[in-house]
């Protein structure tokens, strides 16, 4: 081994990393999308404050923000075999839990965590905007499902954007622990790449990068969302 | 046109309204008057069923309904049949001036929106804001905002109008041309009920003023009878407060 930090050698190990890069993608993007959908649901039962659903709701959140990313993790990929395992004795069904691949219990795991943290941040979008407008939605007639889905929920979004961004990228960031269910996500690629060369600094280096961007332009790009969401707000310049 | 009887209302254990009868008939411009917290928003809340009411009769219009006993179907024709002016306009702020009216209409009234659009030009040409069709709440001044409350609100073509304090939020400047939007109104021949603390404009557009505290009706009267030469001590102790501030 020659040079200490090997610029060439990283810069080249690029591409064979990103290879890894639609996998990554794929799992951020699928589970975010089922953890908005279960986020909507949450915030929902607790915004209306639901009998018996509200309170498991919030002992799911509290549950969820309570135990590491990377146990939770493990607990999909374990209970849910087991879980199968358990409907076939029971009712002599024939589920092939092989069968699964992992990225599915990756994407489950991660859509229930980040959802718990979205419905939070919904929940409270929702009871920001003033309670006001709800009256004046029922002052005119309008149902509460008309009132919530035509004035209350399209402000929560605009408020919602910021804290449910972060939430994102904190998502984008927990993908990188999928490697420890034996799947070849951006992390796994850098180990496989690393482990050939020895050169894991360098290699750690390119990976760094690469979350860097992505996150960046998520930030970005839902930055100009907000802006787009809450058009309706004051400007200054007028 | 509006009734209620024995109508009662608690909030944490206190009563707020106690074992109210009222009738209202068409035509009439009532404005209640009453110390902090008598129960004056409360009792136009109940009529807009914003509020439930622990017991009794409600009647607005042609719907009655009971607390006792009520269906969602209920509470949505007996809301059909007011609409509320609120202290803090209350005005989407996710809408255009043009589509804070225009709401109700199409969703509500299930007009076409062109309809819905002209009716709501028109309104809002009516209460002087037809040059600002297209802005939104947040760029408005206050006066501007309650001008647009008033215009949604007679949008649905209410029986009763209900105003709780429609100028009490607003910078002085506008206070005056407010007021006379709901003169306007009201020499139309609208129904209305009206909290207010403007004594002298309660004076001058009220056909019956009511004086409540502590949830009770204590005196219900024309505004001249009530202001020169009331029956109760209660209504003249709360009249001489009023006059020594205005001073
Ligand atoms: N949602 C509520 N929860 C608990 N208490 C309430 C609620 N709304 C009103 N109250 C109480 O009921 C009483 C009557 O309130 P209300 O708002 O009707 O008075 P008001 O006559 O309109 O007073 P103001 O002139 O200050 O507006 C007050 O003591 C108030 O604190
Ligand atoms: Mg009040």
């Amino acid at each position: 081994m020659g040079k200490i930090f090997d610029p060439v050698f990283m810069i080249q190990s690029f591409p064979e990393i990103l290879k890894a890069l639609p996998i990554t993608l794929f799992i951020a993007f699928v589970s975010a999308v089922i953890g908005l959908v279960i986020a909507f649901i949450v915030s929902f039962i607790r915004y209306s404050n639901i009998r018996i659903l509200s309170p498991i709701a919030k002992a799911y959140i509290s549950f969820i923000r309570g135990t590491p990313d990377l146990v939770q993790i493990m607990l999909v990929y374990y209970g849910i075999p087991l879980f199968l395992k358990a409907i076939n004795e029971k009712f002599g069904t024939a589920f092939d839990v092989n069968g699964v691949p992992s990225i599915a219990f990756a994407i489950i795991a991660l859509a229930i965590n980040a959802g718990a943290y979205m419905s939070e941040t919904m929940r409270s979008s929702l009871l920001a905007v003033d309670s006001g407008q709800l009256e004046a939605c029922y002052s005119v007639n309008m149902t509460r499902l008309q009132a919530l889905w035509r004035v209350i929920i399209p402000q929560a979004i605009g408020i919602a954007i910021p804290p449910l961004s972060n939430t994102l990228i904190s998502l984008i960031k927990a993908t990188s622990l999928v490697f420890t269910i034996s799947i070849i996500d951006l992390m796994a690629q850098a180990k496989i790449v690393g482990s050939r060369s020895f050169r894991f600094f360098e290699i750690y280096v390119v990976v760094s990068i690469i979350y860097w961007v992505i996150c960046a332009v998520v930030a970005f790009a839902l930055s100009k969302v907000e802006v787009h969401a809450k058009r309706y707000e004051r400007k200054v310049d007028q | 046109m509006i009734q209620l009887d024995n109508v009662s209302k608690s909030f944490e254990g206190t009563q707020v309204l106690k074992n109210i009868n009222l009738t209202i008939n068409q035509g009439e411009v009532v404005t209640l008057i009453g110390p902090s917290g008598a129960g004056k928003t409360t009792l136009l809340r109940l009529l807009n069923w914003l509020e439930v009411p622990d017991s009794g009769r409600i009647t607005v219009g042609e719907v009655t309904i009971d607390a006792s006993k009520y269906s969602k179907h209920d509470v949505r024709r007996l809301r059909g049949q007011s609409s509320m002016v609120f202290q803090h306009y209350n005005l989407f702020k996710n809408k255009t001036v043009l589509e804070n009216v225009t709401e109700s209409l199409v969703i509500v009234s299930k007009l076409k929106q062109k309809e819905a659009e002209e009716k709501a030009e028109a309104l809002l040409k009516k209460v002087g804001m037809g040059d600002k069709l297209h802005d939104y709440p947040a760029n408005l001044s206050g006066g501007q905002q309650q001008r647009v409350g008033i215009a949604r609100a007679l949008a649905v073509d209410p029986k009763v109008m209900l105003f709780d304090e429609p100028t009490s939020a607003l910078d002085p400047e506008w206070v005056g041309e407010i007021l006379h939007l709901i003169k306007q109104i009201a020499a139309q021949g609208m129904t209305m009920i009206l909290v207010s603390h403007e004594m002298r404009f309660v004076r001058s557009v009220a056909s019956r003023i009511i004086f409540l505290e502590h949830g009770e009706l204590v005196e219900d009267s024309n505004p001249k009878d009530l202001f020169e030469n009331s029956k109760s001590v209660r209504t003249q102790a709360f009249l001489q407060k009023l006059t020594y501030e205005e001073v």
